[in-house]
């Protein structure tokens, strides 16, 4: 009897939900390409919206030495874990002379979290005090074949691609890291020495593109 | 008593939304059941490579990453266990949990309440190592699906939510 109940509830949100789930079954394996280390930094010019109400390119956030590209969000559970490094990082880029600036590219999830409005109360909450704008229609994601939140591309004095993956090696704990991999890209870009880690993966949120 | 969060409550009340949707009704009636499995067990990368490889040359096998707080993973799950209902033994299920710890038991009731009745994997180890261990291919982002052959090749891997259809028509290509 208990079952039965609880597949009337089952069938009752079923039906009352009918409406808002047609057209949300199509195929959305997400096909991106990965921007490749050593290409030039794409769409540096493109406008985008920032929490401060002000507009702000890439090229505009960039530093002397570079500049640091973080797809970020508001929903995320992996961004949640690692954004207490946020400022941490933003410390390292300054003193280095790179720039840093967060990208929002959750188009699909603008009115579940991820709208301007709650960018601009997540940055309250987190204590952003950087660049925070969304990238609309994911567009500069998808140039930089960005996969999920957060992910991290580092570019160089040149423009050119140095160093893309994650923060560190332990989203769960800033005291547990083993390796901060982006401290460490930044101070050998910095010191002009080769990075000696390139390239890191972690798991994260899938960007919620349009049509996914 | 837990208190789910508004976020809890959103991805429960999806899941038995899709549930019925996928027409996933045949979960089994005896929940008791799975308490006889461990539903989530500790493995590293090498312990679930050393699992998907003992398949090789037996059976295909198809290895779904997920966690409880992926709504896409949530929204896609019930088409996998559907897929497991209708070819059962043709093909073996591998479900690797990627949540973070303290989401543990919430992730053995998400299991529990799909009528997963085998054990599944809790992820542990680095990130970077266990994504290169699993694929070349992964970028790290989740629901991550990989169709290995019954030779131990993979056939197809995809990272994002796909439909029961997709799910379907690449399980065909390597049980048949």
């Amino acid at each position: 009897m208990k079952q039965r109940i609880h597949h009337l509830i089952i069938k009752s949100s079923f039906i009352l939900s009918l409406f808002a789930l047609v057209g949300f079954t199509s195929v959305a394996a997400q096909d991106i390409e990965q921007l490749p280390l050593g290409s030039t930094l794409p769409l540096g010019d493109v406008s985008m919206e920032d929490i401060s109400g002000r507009n702000l390119t890439l090229n505009g956030v960039k530093g002397d030495n570079g500049l640091l590209v973080v797809f970020s969000c508001n929903t995320c559970p992996w961004v949640i874990k690692w954004e207490d490094r946020y400022p941490v990082v933003q410390e390292i880029a300054a003193a280095n002379d790179i720039g840093m600036i967060l990208l929002n590219p959750n188009e699909d999830y603008r009115d579940k979290g991820d709208g301007m409005d709650d960018m601009i109360l997540h940055a309250e909450k987190a204590g952003y005090d950087l660049p925070y704008v969304l990238d609309k229609n994911h567009r500069v994601a998808d140039a930089f074949g960005a996969s999920r939140t957060p992910h991290v591309y580092l570019f160089d004095s040149e423009d050119k691609l140095v160093y893309v993956g994650a923060i560190d090696d332990n989203a769960n704990s800033a005291a547990d890291v083993e390796e901060f991999y982006i401290k460490d890209a930044i101070e050998q870009l910095s010191a002009g020495q080769p990075i000696t880690t390139a390239s890191t993966k972690s798991i994260g949120c899938t960007i919620k593109r349009l049509g996914n | 008593m837990r208190v789910l969060g508004i976020n809890s409550l959103y991805l429960w009340v999806l899941l038995g939304i899709f549930t019925m949707y996928s027409g996933c009704t045949d979960a089994p009636e005896d929940k008791n059941s799975t308490s006889k499995v461990n539903l989530l067990q500790n493995a590293t990368v090498d312990q679930i490579q050393s699992h998907i490889a003992s398949f090789s040359g037996e059976k295909p096998v198809l290895v779904n990453i997920w966690a409880t707080w992926c709504l896409p993973c949530v929204e896609e799950f019930p088409y996998i266990m559907d897929l497991k209902s209708k070819y059962g033994d043709q093909f073996e299920l591998v479900f690797i949990s990627a949540d973070f710890e303290e989401a543990r038991m919430e992730a053995t009731e998400f299991l529990d309440f799909q009528g997963v009745n085998f054990t599944t994997f809790f992820k542990q180890g680095k990130d970077n190592d266990f994504i290169a261990g699993i694929s070349e291919a992964w970028s790290g982002a989740i629901p991550y699906t990989l169709v290995i052959d019954k030779d131990g090749v993979t056939h197809t891997e995809w990272e994002g939510k796909a439909d029961y259809q997709d799910f379907e028509k690449a399980l065909l290509q390597v049980i048949q």
